[in-house]
């Protein structure tokens, strides 16, 4: 049974001189879903977060946050039961990082002493009592996640979050987005390293020069990614009919055949058994990062 | 909103501090300076001035007792360009600067409403700028005792009052165009051309014929600290200002939580 969506966005628009950078966007959330929003840079997605924040003005269409329509001037009402926090978020420099999240907790009303925070200090280890503008950036973006989660917000936006986290901190982002997600946490994130959204995320929304142009289980994508398949043969081969992105390249020594594989291994055992004057086999992890190229380019192709 | 206030003025520790002792100084200063305008000895050097240049340095008679000298020569004169640059490195530090670091946005995705976070900065304004006034009193208070002088202690009440509102004024007309436009550009040159545009006039009006019409557009011409100094208040200027404050608030209101917000 659906309940009644976190957020709802509706024919989401903005324009800049007449130029769409989010074009006519529609989607929702369900509670307790974590969402994955990729696309490259410049392709909308932070837009579309500083839109469904209040930060900018949707040019047309709506976004609606816990059944109340986001303008402008209401956006902080809902921002009690929302965290933010990006990849290149501005902290309060001057301040230590205590006072820093001293000061979130106030302005959310809420202690410091509860034990959601002292769990997040407890994972992230932030240097809390150095000033902020004397920290690496990393170092920022802990007290930035910390600020984001220490709330309980019930929802939580993010935009290229992990940017900045060292790989073990980075691990222990997504550690505490899968255990926020076990709490009921809705989490709607941005983010440029697929992997770590194919990780947590059930479903992902991709956006491509502002159009949303997939919204499907996360699943999909990983299963997706399927093999990378190279032969070299003597003469020129016929791949496989369940092969993808074909390239054919001829040399002096022969022809060297390469396509994503995506079916049955048994079956391209089968057809690697067929073919003549086989020189040489390369079998390799199709990438999640390659594989959302190529889900980029079959989009593009199916837009012309 | 008082979480955002106190945040506001501690970040802003060092210019108070700065401002009030700069200032506090150019009033001890100006007023330890005063014996040896209240002789004679300078009188043929003013008078013999070109009368362009007598409208920089104000109305000799007033230069004879100290009440009128602190109001011509540290309140009419020095303090409104001074009082100007904090105004404007203030109202652009609150507005554009924090907008174009991305620290306004980290405000706004906080449960701060957008009118809450002008009230807190606007609050931050008004004492700020009556710390820098306290100052500059405290400075005259101190040159009057090292030179051995008494003064009306009412009379430096109102100027400094009086400082306190048109500096708040000048800061609040700044802090509007910064709030409801976030442009840098614009929020700087207004202020410049307020302050240097209204200290141009009321000085040269004084010798330049045909300007002498458009004083009243001067910032400046609503604060006649000579006139105050001497215990003349017109209410109409206070007036003035007040109002000048209720628009200019008016208009951050209104457009500040209705426009995009810079995002880095």
């Amino acid at each position: 049974m659906l309940h009644q969506p976190v957020l709802e966005v509706k024919n989401l628009t903005k324009l800049y001189n007449g130029v769409a950078a989010v074009d006519n966007a529609s989607f929702s959330i369900q509670p307790g879903e974590i969402v994955g929003f990729v696309g490259l840079n410049g392709a909308g997605k932070s837009t579309t977060i500083n839109m469904l924040l209040g930060f900018l003005k949707p040019s047309h269409g709506e976004v609606t946050i816990f059944g109340e329509k986001v303008t402008l001037p209401n956006a902080a009402k809902s921002h009690q039961k929302i965290g933010f926090a990006t990849g290149d978020m501005a902290l309060f420099e001057d301040m230590t990082g205590q006072k820093y999240l001293e000061f979130i907790a106030r302005a959310y009303k809420i202690s410091t002493q509860t034990e959601t925070y002292t769990q997040l200090v407890a994972k992230f280890e932030p240097q809390l009592d150095k000033k902020i503008n004397t920290l690496s950036r990393g170092n920022k973006q802990k007290i930035a996640l910390i600020a984001a989660f220490m709330a309980d917000p019930e929802l939580v936006i993010l935009d290229e979050p992990s940017s900045g986290l060292d790989p073990l901190m980075q691990q222990h982002f997504l550690d505490l987005v899968r255990q926020q997600s076990e709490k009921g946490t809705t989490i709607f994130m941005s983010s440029h390293y697929l992997n770590e959204v194919i990780d947590v995320c059930s479903r992902i929304l991709l956006i491509k020069n502002g159009k949303l142009v997939k919204d499907m289980p996360a699943s999909e994508l990983e299963i997706g990614a399927g093999k990378l398949v190279r032969v070299v043969t003597k003469v020129k081969v016929i791949p496989p009919t369940a092969a993808e992105l074909i390239e054919h390249e001829k040399r002096a020594d022969g022809y060297i055949l390469q396509f994503l594989y995506k079916d049955k291994a048994i079956r391209l055992q089968a057809w690697l058994g067929t073919l003549p004057n086989l020189q040489d086999v390369t079998i390799s992890d199709h990438s999640a990062e390659a594989a959302f190229e190529d889900l980029y380019a079959v989009q593009e192709v199916a837009n012309v | 909103m008082f979480n955002l206030l106190y945040k506001t003025l501690r970040e802003r520790r060092y210019f108070i501090l700065g401002w009030s002792l700069g200032l506090g100084f150019l009033g001890f200063a100006m007023t330890s300076f005063f014996p040896s305008f209240s002789g004679g000895e300078i009188d043929g050097l003013l008078t013999s001035l070109p009368p362009a240049l007598q409208g920089l340095v104000g109305d000799l008679q007033d230069w004879k007792q100290l009440p009128g000298y602190i109001g011509s020569q540290v309140f009419d004169i020095r303090l409104p360009i001074f009082a100007s640059i904090l105004s404007i490195l203030l109202a652009v530090g609150l507005t554009v600067s924090e907008e174009s670091k991305g620290q306004l946005r980290t405000l706004i995705a906080l449960p701060i409403s957008r009118r809450k976070i002008i009230i807190a900065k606007w609050l931050a304004i008004v004492i700020i700028c009556f710390i820098a006034s306290v100052g500059t009193v405290v400075g005259i208070e101190v040159g009057v005792a090292v030179i051995g002088e008494t003064l009306d202690q009412m009379v430096l009440v109102r100027l400094g009052l009086f400082t306190w509102l048109l500096v708040t004024a000048l800061a609040t007309l700044i802090f509007a165009v910064g709030s409801a436009s976030g442009k840098r550009s614009l929020t700087t040159a207004a202020g410049i051309i307020v302050a240097i545009g209204s200290f141009l006039l009321t000085t040269f009006a004084q010798s330049v014929s045909w300007l002498k019409d458009y004083e009243w557009l001067s910032f400046l011409h609503y604060f006649p600290a000579t006139d105050i100094a001497k215990g003349t208040v017109e209410w109409g200027n206070v007036v003035f200002y007040v109002t000048l404050i209720i628009v200019s608030l008016a208009i951050a209101f209104l457009f500040f939580p209705r426009r995009d917000v810079k995002v880095v």
